[in-house]
């Protein structure tokens, strides 16, 4: 294979799916093409609560999405941790819920394999104080947080460092098919508007809610569920272990802290598929994130609120369920030749953030068989870059000479990748994100090593603008810093723009209170004193 | 304690309005929470830049019947506005802040990102152009500090060479910065203008341009000189052997600092007495009157007077609040003009004109707030605290805090 076109394979899509699915096959030893057409994580990967599921949640529901959360959580400690925080987790009930069903979610748990023990509600008190002190009960589950940008960047990397092409801002078109085969994919380059082709022998699907859409292309109909989930990101890190509610999943019943904030959500919506594109939360869901969210954590009600967002879950639908709630979130790998008659094609679909990983070792192992290649899976016990070497901790140290503040940060974003980050210049040292404290250093590295374009790019990999000034103040710094990298003022004037309107796009559902105030104070300074 | 006038707030349209009062013999208190407009302005004050459409005015007071009904302006009305315009300079400079523009034509300011924006008077960092196309020169160098993020050179430079401006970009790395920035976040406009104050140090950088200066005409630099004596700035001027510009920086802004100080001082030079910190936290009123207010910091001091004037600002300064339900004014509760329905709050383009910024206490047509549908007799609103003007979109928030400021002392004064 001499053609700089031709791959063994090639993935649509780079949300975590694509990103685990591209790693798996390059560490297998195949030629590995990418292709999204936005950033990476920019679809449901990005767009969720960042919960390290136990599997409790679905214990007494969905057995089997139940057991593959609890193992895979158990893999990502070890491959991802520095994409994991070890929270720990709570199932309450509160008076208006039925203590009974406590005994049925623990037998359920232990069934799974998850770890669940019963605890005296003012120990769950005392372990969590932000938790709805009228509680009945609590039963403590292995839950975590997990970075999705992190794990993204760091499965997008790894495959990369094992030889995958990856094309960003890149849409597939169509395919070129011959007959029933699908023979590879025809592309345009979303920024220059350029049109390319690209063959391989398999071509794996892994679009999420969009793979409706390629799938369609290739004349093959998924039946996606579109589900969207509304959340809200609130200003403080309230609590510190998640909290959920203990009984049947429904709205708003999980809080979980991440980084310097908590997320609560999420809703669960069916939306027209046109609207996947487009996703805005309204009033109503704000509301009642807002009153169930005051039931797991009363303060919440007096907390600001960073921003509202939705995603859409990729579900996949046989029955007639208005919200999605009872569709299994268990894994759909479908080979359409088998399925549809196309050949050398794979969808690879359904599953959660939290099984990304099983997911595409099943597309990996698909495309494997299709291409008779005899190579098994590494990725459960081949640690991830950030993760190689030693814990956060050891890798502080590494960085002793940086300030302290800057060190904890970027080593808790980037792990050992952290050292690729340059300090040596006391210009790399200055913040250009004070709430998130990302350096100059830690910007530039993202801007050369992690495929940045824009600074929703380097938002997505190094938390700029995400803390609670929502980049009023760093927005304008770090596009200074993309106009020097990329050497075009023009182009970074109109993404900053872009970029102030995607911040603010999460601030008007909820502009009101603390929020409201930052959004005047950042229309003042960019419309009056800045003059965009 | 009795007081004639108490004046809620400390920003512009505060202190021109206590200024003013103390003057003419009123003795006043004002209570102000710290930070406020001025810190975070650029330099430039605005009159009406904009019309509704967008497009640029030239001379704001031929624009005034075009205004709603409820537009602070139509409540000073024509004749005053004519007549404070040209008061606002002598003022000013009576308060040691100089300041340069036509009072009754616009001019352009050169913005932070290389835009150009009208401008009504600008503080002496400031340099106005009366034409949009920025003529400031053939070939200018750019100097910035080494590591100062905040002084966007680049986007600056583009802007220019738009204008046909050739631009070099340099940053001048001096000792006394060091500090300031093995502490990341010390880079700092206010920070780095601290250290500038200090003549040594304003000195060697002066030194160091001219080093960088070849042939260019013009010399731009950061406005982060002369926090507190703007007798800085002149002197830089004469001290390269070219024309020097100052361009404005991120948040909080120098030259801003510097005039609200000078304002707070000839207040208390004039008698008055400034509170700085505190804030109004209960009042006592009596029917349509407010008799008094008592303040976070003062506790139990009951602070008396004739006349009360609430100058707290928007949203950000906290002169109004906003619920997930409902918008109100927190310190004497007010009425406020705002829909109930907070989807007509905002507009989903950030860009775009956002209908927030319209909202603002109800008040007479002489400045007097409205509370439960009556009549205050002894309340003025001013400044950014009044509805019915979209102070960002139009380019009018220093002229509404001035002319409403200069309105309410007039109406006290009877």
């Amino acid at each position: 294979m001499t053609n700089k076109n031709e791959f063994d394979v090639i993935i649509v899509g780079g949300g975590i799916t694509g990103a685990g699915t591209a790693r798996d096959c390059a560490m297998r030893g195949l030629k590995v093409l990418l292709i999204e057409r936005h950033d990476i994580a920019t679809g449901a990967t990005g767009r969720n609560h960042g919960l390290l599921h136990s599997g409790a949640r679905y214990a007494v529901t969905d057995r089997e999405s139940a057991t593959e959360c609890i193992e895979e959580n158990k893999i990502l400690r070890k491959i991802a941790r520095h994409c994991v925080d070890d929270t720990s987790g709570f199932f309450i009930t509160l008076p208006e819920d039925d203590l009974a069903y406590q005994a049925k979610f623990v037998e359920s748990c232990l069934a799974a394999g998850i770890q669940a023990d019963i605890i005296d509600p003012k120990e769950a008190i005392r372990l969590e104080p932000s938790v709805n002190p009228t509680l009945i009960g609590a039963v403590r589950v292995p839950d975590g947080s997990v970075d999705p940008f992190r794990l993204c960047a760091a499965n997008m990397l790894d495959a990369k460092l094992h030889g995958a092409k990856v094309l960003v801002y890149t849409e597939v078109e169509s395919f070129i098919m011959e007959g029933d085969t699908v023979l590879g994919v025809r592309t345009v380059d979303q920024r220059t508007g350029e049109k390319a082709e690209y063959r391989a022998a398999v071509t794996v699907n892994a679009a999420g809610i969009w793979g409706h859409h390629i799938a369609s292309l290739a004349g093959v109909n998924i039946g996606m569920f579109p589900a969207k989930g509304a959340l809200l990101i609130f200003a403080h890190r309230v609590n510190s272990i998640v909290i959920n509610r203990c009984r049947k999943p429904a709205n708003a019943d999980i809080l979980v802290p991440g980084d310097t904030v908590c997320v609560i959500g999420t809703t669960s919506t069916r939306v027209p598929y046109e609207e996947c594109d487009h996703m805005h939360v309204t009033p109503e869901e704000v509301d009642l994130l807002l009153t169930e969210g005051a039931k797991l954590a009363p303060v919440l009600e007096n907390t600001r609120i960073l921003r509202a967002y939705a995603g859409v879950r990729p579900l996949v639908s046989a029955d007639n369920d208005p919200s999605g709630r009872n569709i299994s979130r268990g894994i759909v790998c479908l080979d359409h030749e088998v399925r549809d008659g196309v050949k050398g094609f794979v969808s690879i679909t359904g599953g959660k953030l939290m099984t990304y990983r099983l997911m595409a070792e099943q597309a990996a192992d698909a495309v494997c068989k299709k291409l008779h290649v005899n190579q098994v899976c590494k990725t459960a016990v081949t640690p991830l870059p950030g993760s190689a070497t030693g814990s956060v901790e050891e890798v502080s140290r590494k960085l002793w000479s940086v300030p302290v503040t800057v060190q904890k940060a970027a080593a808790g974003r980037s792990g050992d990748w952290a050292e690729k980050i340059a300090m040596d210049h006391p210009m790399d040292r200055s913040l250009v994100c004070e709430c998130e404290e990302v350096s100059v250093g830690e910007a530039e590295m993202a801007i050369r090593d992690l495929d940045v374009h824009n600074l929703t790019d380097l938002r997505r990999r190094t938390r700029v603008g995400m803390g609670t000034c929502q980049a009023e103040l760093c927005a304008c710094r770090a596009a200074g810093l993309l106009a020097k990298a990329h050497g075009c003022a023009d182009r970074a004037r109109a993404d900053l723009k872009d970029f102030m309107n995607e911040r603010w796009k999460g601030m008007y559902p909820v502009a009101w209170g603390e929020t409201l105030r930052e959004g005047e104070f950042t229309q003042w300074i960019y419309k009056a004193v800045l003059g965009l | 304690m009795k007081y004639d006038v108490v004046l809620i707030g400390g920003g512009l349209s505060s202190l021109v309005c206590g200024i003013s009062l103390q003057r003419t013999g009123k003795r006043c208190l004002m209570v102000s929470g710290g930070q406020n407009a001025l810190h975070f302005s650029s330099g430039a004050f605005g009159l009406l830049g904009f019309r509704p459409d967008g497009s640029a005015v030239e001379r704001p007071l031929e624009e005034l019947d075009k205004l709603p009904a409820n537009h602070p302006y139509r409540k000073v009305g024509a004749a005053k506005m004519h007549e404070y315009v040209n008061r606002v300079k002598p003022f000013f400079a009576s308060c040691g802040v100089m300041l340069d523009g036509d009072p009754e034509r616009n001019s352009w300011r050169l913005t932070p990102t290389g835009t150009v924006r009208p401008s009504w008077l600008a503080m002496s960092d400031v340099t106005l152009y009366e034409d949009s196309v920025v003529s400031i020169g053939r070939k200018a160098l750019i100097a910035n500090i080494a590591g100062y993020l905040d002084f966007n050179t680049a986007f600056l430079a583009e802007g220019l060479e738009k204008a046909g401006v050739t631009c070099r970009l340099e940053a001048v790395a001096l000792p006394e910065f060091e500090r300031l920035r093995t502490s990341a976040s010390e880079m700092r406009s206010v920070n780095i203008a601290r250290v500038m104050d200090h003549d040594q140090v304003w000195k060697k950088f002066v030194e160091q341009v001219c080093v960088l200066l070849r042939d260019e005409d013009v010399v731009v630099l950061p406005e982060v000189f002369g926090l507190h004596d703007e007798h800085i700035l002149e002197q830089i001027r004469e001290s390269i052997p070219a024309r020097v510009v100052f361009v404005g920086t991120m948040a909080p802004s120098v030259p801003g600092i510097r005039c609200q100080s000078a304002l707070k001082t000839a207040f208390e030079q004039a008698g008055g007495e400034f509170l700085m910190g505190d804030e109004v936290i209960s009042s006592e009123m009596d029917g349509e009157r407010v008799l008094s207010v008592r303040t976070a910091n003062l506790g139990d001091t009951v602070l008396e007077a004739d006349h009360f004037v609430l100058a707290t600002g928007g949203f950000f300064g906290r002169g109004l609040q906003a619920t997930a339900e409902a918008v109100s004014e927190p310190v004497f509760g007010l009425d406020v003009d705002a829909p109930e329905e907070r989807t007509q709050w905002y507009n989903p383009d950030f860009f775009a004109p956002q209908p927030y910024t319209r909202f603002g206490v109800h008040t007479s047509e002489n400045l007097r707030a409205m509370k439960a549908g009556k009549e205050m007799e002894n309340v003025y609103v001013i400044g950014s605290e009044l509805g019915g003007a979209d102070a960002l979109c139009e380019g009018s928030g220093a002229g509404i805090a001035v002319m409403t400021g200069f309105k309410a002392a007039e109406m006290i004064n009877g």
